[in-house]
């Protein structure tokens, strides 16, 4: 089986904010699933190492976007699980227009002609 | 705390949820197949650097800091703890530095930037004149003080003030008794105890009833001192009278145990204002507008701050000023302290800058000391450091840890001296106050460390931690990891370029600075043996001095001449005394008369002092008559007539014969029958030695010396010029000393500032040649080595020890140089303190660097010595 293609692309801070968030949009998760939830979506394109992870989940706590709850799972272990905030909805909104016009800027430098009018 | 204890649990948290994290990982390889090792390795693979993960987590909660600091805390304590010789050297040489600037801070505070010790301190403000223009002012102590018409205008006129009081203080006068004693005492505002919220423990303060009436109302209120001292705690002397200047006064309240007035030099009683005219005796103050001789003191209300009553009262200032026409006067509000007249902080602020700035410079030597110790063992470190930076310690983080262990060392050291100086200091100061002259050998300061002296000696400290660590630590972080790892340790040579200078810029640094305060101590101890060596030009030695009061004893001009003159006659009939004379002034005793003296024709005045004097004076200081004749029984009688000084003479007619000229003094006119030789009579050090005597008229026999040269045992002769005087009056106080010691007050200060500069001089010394010792003994030990393996390849021993002391000694001549240059601008500024010394003293310039160079030569010489004596196959392995 050839091995999939992994991309370890460094992925911004930000934009890294930005996925996880919008993972726990679909429902509270503890970290390793956040991280798993992110591969599958990405088609195994991106692949969150555990140094940015959880560095970034703790930030995200920081600011109150996400909160944190311990849970015991199946398995009687202690769980982390993180939800997301009504402000960490607020702020998803926010960083995905802002994500959607620097992807509209580069599409408009790569390819002038197909530049549209939004 | 709360954080802390957070953090812990958010520290167990974070462990728990990465080992979830990896139980999951582990379990999701293991459905796929992989066996549990295999599963478990490439789960932990897969994860990363765990440590560094939690670092990163533990970045994000915001918490670094503090945990860093801890860790540096730690670390440092366990380094400290391990090198308990270096430890303790650097401590020490810290806590000297520190201990005695703290030690001299708490004194200068006590001084000057305390608030009285009274309550509510912080609303009491002291106001005092500064007066402009064109204007003539009568002064009765300084010129920044208020005339009673003045502080009337500020009491009743201005808003700002709860209470405000005036007192007169150090009013001079005599408790009558079987032995009458001098004592300093204050007239004061009837409100003054009210501003000052204290109150007497026994009896009452005054009551406005007490100021109603001039020299109505003769109360006092005493201290607690003189109540035991001189009244023998007098259980009920509440209601007796007792006599000062031999007026009666009934004793009214007794101010509780330490409280002694609002000046540095305690006060004894207080009295009130109105009572001027029974002390003083020249007149009656209280209605003189334009005279100088009240202290304000005022009591702001709650909230005002000190610009709204400068505003306040420059308004009323502003009036006053229209009744004097060209004059403007500035007010300057301060806080109320102990020292706070402007004349008199103009005395204190430049000395204590020069004092404050020669204890900086020892504690500068102290840190430079350190500063090469922490280097000497960075140098030994240096592994373990490299070791650090190689795994991936930041330089900065290692950086703040090594400035952590400087801190740590300066924080003991500090804490250690600071304890230690205010626990000495005292002690000290007391110590140095016995030897100054009775009058002023109490000073009500406070020496308890209070917030400012506390927050001085935290703040020097952390200033030196980081000014010996800086550098060593800057050093350390830079360091070249490719070399520090692979050598073993031992460079051969004394160590990389850089390290090298450093070191050596700071023993000559240390030499400098060294030499600059030795020279300061080494020129103010010349100064004091040249003011104890000094010949004033007359004959101290075998001279008694009474000095007499009889105006302020009720004294007429009659009764007072017939009273010096039998008290001459009796001092004439003592056993063993050969001169009696009288003279307004005494020579050397701090009272003097001066005036503006011209030639009748010429214009120009010349100011000089003068003295009215018997005839027999001049046996009995030994001045003679060089020309001339000396006063005679005519000249007792309208004749005016003056005996100049030899320098006067020169002054007025160069070359020409004195005798028989004329001088004039505003209207009379003096005639000049003889010539007198010069003699500092006046101030000692002085090198303008005109003077003038004129005869002693009846009208100077109510405040007047007499003075009494003897050939006896002088401890007998005093008692009996005494008894004389007693037995003339009893109740005169005879204040009977010998001549030589108002010699001892002139060079008390200077013999207190070089005491304390050869102290000081002395620890400079020490821990500079600490300094240079080690510096240079370790840079030496450092050449082992090579000294082995020079001598192993055949080089001469001598040629080595030469090379080796030439190399050794270079920072410290460097370090002289320097320090020479700066010396000699010291000594020009200290030249104008000294008895004309010559600033360029050639000993103190040369023997300091001898000595330091000395000390260096020593310290290479000996285990330069050691080095070549050792077997060369020993030395190569020298570690």
């Amino acid at each position: 089986m050839a091995e999939p293609y992994r991309n370890r692309m460094e992925l911004l801070q930000g934009t890294l904010d930005l996925l996880i968030l919008q993972t726990l949009l679909w429902g509270p998760s503890h970290g390793y699933g956040v991280a798993q939830a992110i591969r599958a979506n990405s088609g195994d394109l991106l692949q969150v190492d555990a140094g940015s992870l959880y560095p970034a989940l703790h930030r995200l706590e920081k600011q109150r976007w996400i909160s944190a709850e311990w849970k015991v799972s199946e398995n009687k272990q202690d769980v982390k699980v993180y939800k997301l905030t009504a402000a960490g909805r607020k702020r998803l909104t926010e960083e995905r227009s802002r994500w959607e016009q620097i992807t509209d800027a580069i599409s408009g430098v790569l390819n002038p002609a197909a530049r549209k009018e939004s | 705390m709360k954080q802390w204890w957070n953090w812990r649990k958010r520290e167990s948290e974070l462990e728990k949820e990465i080992q979830h994290h990896l139980r999951m990982a582990e379990a999701d390889r293991r459905d796929r197949g992989a066996s549990t090792a295999d599963a478990q390795a490439a789960a932990r693979r897969e994860f990363g650097n765990v440590g560094l993960t939690k670092e990163l987590a533990r970045d994000a909660w915001g918490w670094r800091w503090l945990q860093d600091l801890f860790e540096d805390v730690r670390y440092g304590l366990r380094v400290l703890r391990q090198n308990p010789g270096y430890t303790s050297a650097a401590i020490l040489a810290i806590a000297l530095g520190v201990g005695i600037n703290v030690g001299i801070f708490s004194v200068l505070n006590g001084f000057a930037l305390r608030l009285l010790p009274i309550p509510r301190a912080d609303q009491l403000v002291s106001i005092n004149q500064v007066l402009h223009g064109h204007f003539s002012r009568n002064v009765h102590g300084e010129g920044g003080l208020v005339s009673y018409p003045e502080y009337r205008d500020y009491r009743d006129h201005s808003n700002v003030f709860s209470q405000l009081a005036a007192y007169e203080p150090f009013v001079d006068v005599t408790l009558a008794g079987v032995h009458p004693e001098q004592l300093l005492g204050a007239l004061a505002t009837c409100n003054f105890f009210e501003v000052l919220s204290e109150h007497p423990a026994q009896g009452r303060g005054f009551t406005d009833s007490d100021c109603s009436t001039p020299g109505g109302n003769p109360v006092v209120v005493v201290s607690d001192a003189v109540w035991r001292q001189n009244l023998s705690a007098d259980p009920a002397l509440i209601g007796k009278t007792i006599l000062l200047n031999h007026t009666a006064y009934t004793v009214v309240g007794i101010m509780p145990n330490g409280f002694t007035g609002t000046e540095v030099i305690p006060t004894a009683f207080w009295v009130p204002i109105t009572m001027q005219k029974t002390f003083d005796g020249a007149g009656d103050y209280l209605e003189q507008d334009n005279l100088s001789w009240l202290t304000m003191l005022g009591r702001v209300h709650p909230g005002v701050s000190l610009k709204q009553v400068h505003a306040d009262l420059s308004v009323i200032a502003g009036r006053i000023d229209q009744r004097h026409p060209g004059r403007s006067t500035s007010l300057l509000i301060a806080p109320a302290t102990l020292f706070g007249r402007p004349d008199e902080r103009a005395l204190f602020l430049p000395i204590a800058s020069v004092v404050l700035a020669a204890f900086g410079l020892v504690l500068l030597i102290a840190c430079a000391n350190v500063s090469n110790l922490l280097l000497a063992r960075a140098t030994a470190r240096q592994k373990e450091i490299a070791l650090r930076l190689a795994i991936g310690a930041g330089r900065w983080r290692l950086m703040r840890q090594l400035l952590t262990e400087s801190l740590l060392l300066s924080l003991a050291g500090g804490a250690v001296g600071s304890l230690l100086a205010l626990w000495s200091f005292e002690g000290i100061i007391r110590f140095v106050m016995s030897a100054l002259p009775r009058e002023v050998s109490t000073l009500a300061i406070n020496l308890a460390p209070d917030f400012r002296v506390l927050a001085y000696a935290l703040g020097l400290t952390l200033l030196t931690g980081i000014a010996f660590g800086l550098i060593p630590a800057w050093k350390s972080s830079r360091l070249d990891l490719n070399t520090a790892l692979k050598n073993d340790g031992m460079q051969s040579g004394s160590g990389a370029k850089s390290g090298r200078l450093l070191r050596h810029t700071l023993v000559g640094a240390q030499v400098a600075v060294c030499m600059v305060l030795l020279l300061a101590a080494g020129l103010l101890l010349r100064a004091l043996s040249y003011a104890q060596t000094i010949d004033p030009g007359f004959d101290l030695k075998h001279v008694a001095s009474v000095a007499l009061d009889l105006k302020v004893q009720g004294y007429d001009v009659n009764r007072a001449t017939v009273f010096t003159q039998t008290l001459r006659q009796r001092i004439a009939a003592i056993p063993g005394v050969t001169e009696v004379a009288q003279a307004e002034d005494a020579p050397l005793s701090h009272d003097w008369s001066g005036g503006e003296f011209s030639i009748p024709g010429k214009s120009g005045d010349l100011s000089i002092e003068y003295n009215r004097v018997t005839p027999e004076f001049f046996s009995v200081i030994g001045v003679p008559i060089v020309r001339g004749r000396n006063f005679g029984p005519n000249d007792w009688r309208g004749n005016s007539v003056v005996i100049v000084t030899e320098a006067t003479a020169r002054r007025f007619w160069p070359g020409e014969e004195p005798l028989g000229k004329t001088l004039r003094e505003d209207k009379r006119e003096y005639s000049v029958i003889g010539v007198a030789k010069d003699a500092q009579v006046s101030h000692l050090g002085e090198s303008d030695s005109t003077y003038l005597y004129f005869p002693a008229t009846p009208e100077y026999s109510l405040r007047a010396f007499v003075l009494t040269r003897f050939a006896g045992d002088p401890a007998v002769t005093l008692k009996a010029v005494r008894d004389a005087v007693q037995s003339l009056d009893r109740d005169l106080p005879a204040d009977v000393a010998r001549l030589e010691d108002y010699l001892e007050v002139w060079r008390t200060p200077s013999r207190i500032a070089s005491g304390l500069a050869g102290a000081l001089g002395g620890l400079a010394l020490l821990l500079a040649s600490i300094g240079v010792y080690g510096m240079v003994s370790y840079s030496v030990n450092r050449s082992v080595r090579e000294i082995g393996i020079r001598i192993a390849l055949g080089a001469d021993s001598s040629k080595i020890m030469a090379h080796v002391l030439r190399y050794a000694m270079r920072p410290v001549l460097i370090g002289t140089l320097v320090g020479t240059g700066a010396c000699a601008a010291v000594s020009w500024i200290l030249s104008s303190l000294l008895f004309g010394l010559n600033p360029r003293d050639p000993i103190a310039f040369i023997a300091v660097p001898v000595f330091l160079l000395l000390v260096a030569l020593a310290a290479s010489y000996i285990p330069a010595r050691r080095a070549l004596r050792v077997d060369p196959v020993i030395a190569l392995r020298y570690e």
